[in-house]
């Protein structure tokens, strides 16, 4: 069975006023509007920051609340694209089933939509770093290259949970729970530094802690994350030891996500 | 040049049933690396080795009873679901007008669905742009295209999406049902539309219809299915006489088990019983008859009661029911009452001016206060053929009625 690519390029425009019209029809009647998008990371990161405030949580010179902001703006970008891409699929039956277009534009329609939400978190951001003082240096720029990199993180999710839960709604029901748990193997409510610390400096797990940190690093979240801190927070450049395992496992199963999509794209329309 | 649209041996099966859980999969999956029987579900076919090729420029439809398979070989060409077996190659972009509005949000304005639905049908959103104001203009939305398409009336949607669908600009234009959208005044403007697009440019158009009357009108040639197989491909007038007496079959089939046919249509009351319906020429009984010609009706029924002057109606309508002729016997004076027990009719009309084609008998039977005793359509069949001096198939198609005519130019007879 032959797999054609269409040039996507092509689909821009279409692509683009897919999202509008998704970020349209979600905000229209909303009074706040797109303000929605970031009440969802600000209110979290009220919370974990009132946590923070029993547990304890070793941050560095970062304050909790900007670092976890920080650590919440990837993290929810990636959830809600890989959730809502999942769903995309099934959520434009009468679309599927009239007219022909290549059908990831669907996930990737999901996706930018999700972008501009995005966009408005880092409007959060910067007021955020202003009120701490804290200004960009040249590694900022590292950030479109994390993003772009996440993009292809809930693309490799979102590719093949759209096209499984045409056939199994199973798909739809299990993500949101399996996210909810990937969070807390993410450095989002502690900083990556803290996973380092433990398993590297203080070898806490004996002769597996190397081995484990690896594992840890293989959830391509956990470099996102840590380097979008460095990036933006410490002027740092991107720890590439800990995004190396994730990227691998990525660039490894989205060939395969994007193959089976593309098989199981023939059939949509009568299955749906 | 090569056919635009080329289907080589197309056959689409659909498993019967519902879509197996995983739990099924994973069994089916087990079972066949174990090497053990695989179980099959039911399949349905609905398209059945189907092949033809259209040249650009032809305006072609299809025809065919309910499930026959017109949708799925649209679908098929418009790239939507992928055939079991067979080829498909089609040459050009394809425009599918199947069921208009499929992508109308009722969150957005009429005119951001028009921008939205533009994007989606692949027109550039500059071309939108310049063809926006044509497009609310022949929607009759003017007043209300910047309201959100959740407040329209159905009539007001179905004409944003036709108007929508019908501007943009493709090869291939796919037309599924769509003709017959909005109220009378809309559904000439549509069908206007649909000739005048057919006739400037040289588009390859496919149509599928119930209407059969407008296949003929609107194509040169039509494909008809019957159960997934094409029974007929050539000159519409030809197809759609086939397809009138496939339908005739069924109807005569029916007619034949005492009446009691699904496509006759008979409310009766019980008092009357119809036993026969007779087509006779000069020469004695017949199915057919000449354009022009006497044509004789002979009726016979039992009554299980007395009706005293009932009004008996016979007239004759086409397959698709428009009624041609009607004659009661209302106005008569002297109505015989009728006994109980059987009786015969004779009805003729010395000169039947209908053009070649097939038509229908109906048989209405109301007692004397007007209450219906019993009704029947698509009672008996008849063909009507074309007489010697008949006009040419061409001509004949555009009309319904043959008359004799007296013509004059500058004052003087012409014959």
């Amino acid at each position: 069975m032959s797999i054609s690519t269409p040039n996507l390029f092509a689909y821009r425009e279409l692509i683009a006023a897919l999202a509008w019209k998704n970020i349209v029809v979600r905000y229209k009647q909303a009074y706040l509007g797109l303000l929605w998008a970031v009440i969802k990371p600000l209110m979290l990161m009220l919370i974990f920051t009132l946590v923070k405030s029993f547990v304890g949580i070793e941050t560095g010179d970062i304050p909790y609340p900007i670092l976890t902001f920080a650590a919440l703006m990837p993290w929810i970008f990636f959830q809600e694209s890989a959730s809502e891409g999942v769903n995309s699929i099934t959520a434009n039956t009468a679309l599927i089933k009239k007219i022909y277009f290549p059908r990831e534009v669907f996930p990737l329609t999901a996706m930018v939509t999700k972008l501009v939400e995005l966009a408005i978190g880092f409007l959060i951001l910067a007021g955020l770093m202003v009120y701490y003082q804290m200004l960009p240096t040249v590694q900022a720029l590292w950030v479109p290259l994390i993003i772009f990199y996440t993009m292809l993180v809930a693309l490799t999710i979102s590719l093949f949970g759209s096209a499984l839960n045409v056939y199994y709604r199973d798909v739809a029901q299990a993500l949101p729970v399996l996210l909810s748990l990937a969070m807390y193997a993410s450095p989002v409510i502690y900083p990556l530094s803290l996973v380092k610390t433990k398993l590297i400096d203080e070898q806490a797990a004996g002769e597996w802690s190397n081995t484990l940190y690896t594992i840890y690093n293989i959830n391509p979240l956990a470099g996102i994350i840590d380097s979008f801190q460095k990036c933006l927070l410490q002027g740092l450049q991107p720890d590439f030891n800990s995004i190396l395992p994730g990227l691998i496992a990525t660039l490894a199963l989205l060939p395969l996500s994007y193959l089976y999509f593309k098989k199981a794209e023939k059939w949509f329309a009568d299955i749906i | 040049m090569p056919p635009v649209i080329e289907v080589e041996h197309l056959t689409k099966e659909y498993s019967l049933g519902t879509v197996t859980s995983i739990k099924d999969t994973v069994r089916h999956i087990l079972a066949r690396l174990s090497g053990r029987k695989t179980w099959h579900r039911e399949s349905f076919k609905a398209l059945d080795d189907v092949s033809f090729s259209i040249d650009k420029g032809e305006v072609v439809g299809i025809i065919g009873h309910n499930g026959a398979g017109k949708s799925t070989l649209l679908k098929h060409l418009a790239n939507i679901t992928t055939p079991t077996s067979g080829e498909i190659s089609v040459r050009g972009s394809v425009a599918p007008l199947i069921e208009v509005g499929a992508g109308v949000n009722p969150e957005l304005t009429g005119r951001e669905n028009i921008y939205l639905n533009g994007a989606i049908l692949g027109i550039p959103k500059k071309v939108t742009h310049q063809k926006i104001d044509e497009i609310i203009n022949f929607a009759e939305l003017e007043q209300f295209i910047d309201t959100p398409v959740k407040r329209y009336s159905s009539g007001m949607k179905v004409k944003l999406g036709f108007s929508i669908a019908t501007s943009m600009e493709a090869d291939i234009l796919i037309v599924d049902e769509v003709l017959a959208v909005g109220d009378l005044a809309f559904q000439r403007k549509c069908f206007s539309r649909i000739e005048k697009m057919l006739h400037q440019s040289n588009k390859t158009v496919l149509i599928v219809s119930h209407n059969v009357r407008q296949i003929t009108r609107l194509c040169t040639r039509t494909i008809l299915l019957d159960h997934g197989k094409i029974i007929a491909d050539g000159a519409s007038q030809e197809v759609c006489n086939t397809y009138y007496e496939q339908m005739n079959n069924r109807v005569l089939a029916g007619v034949n088990k005492e009446v009691q046919s699904s496509h006759a249509h008979i409310r009766s009351s019980g008092s009357l019983i119809l036993e026969s319906i007779e087509i006779l020429t000069a020469n004695g009984l017949t199915d057919e008859i000449k354009s022009g010609g006497f044509l004789k009706i002979k009726i016979n029924f039992t009554l299980d009661r007395t009706l005293k002057k009932p009004e008996i109606i016979i007239g004759t309508h086409t397959t698709d029911f428009v009624y041609l002729t009607s004659s009661t016997t209302s106005t008569m004076r002297d109505k015989p009452d009728l006994a109980k027990g059987g009786h015969e009719i004779e009805f003729s009309i010395p000169s039947f001016p209908l053009v070649p084609g097939i038509y229908c008998v109906r048989f209405i039977v109301r007692d004397e206060l007007g209450v219906s005793v019993y009704m029947g359509e698509t009672l008996k069949t008849f063909t009507v053929t074309p007489s010697s001096n008949e006009l040419s198939e061409e001509d004949s198609k555009l009309r319904l009625i043959n008359t004799d005519a007296l013509w004059a130019v500058n004052g003087a007879p012409y014959q």
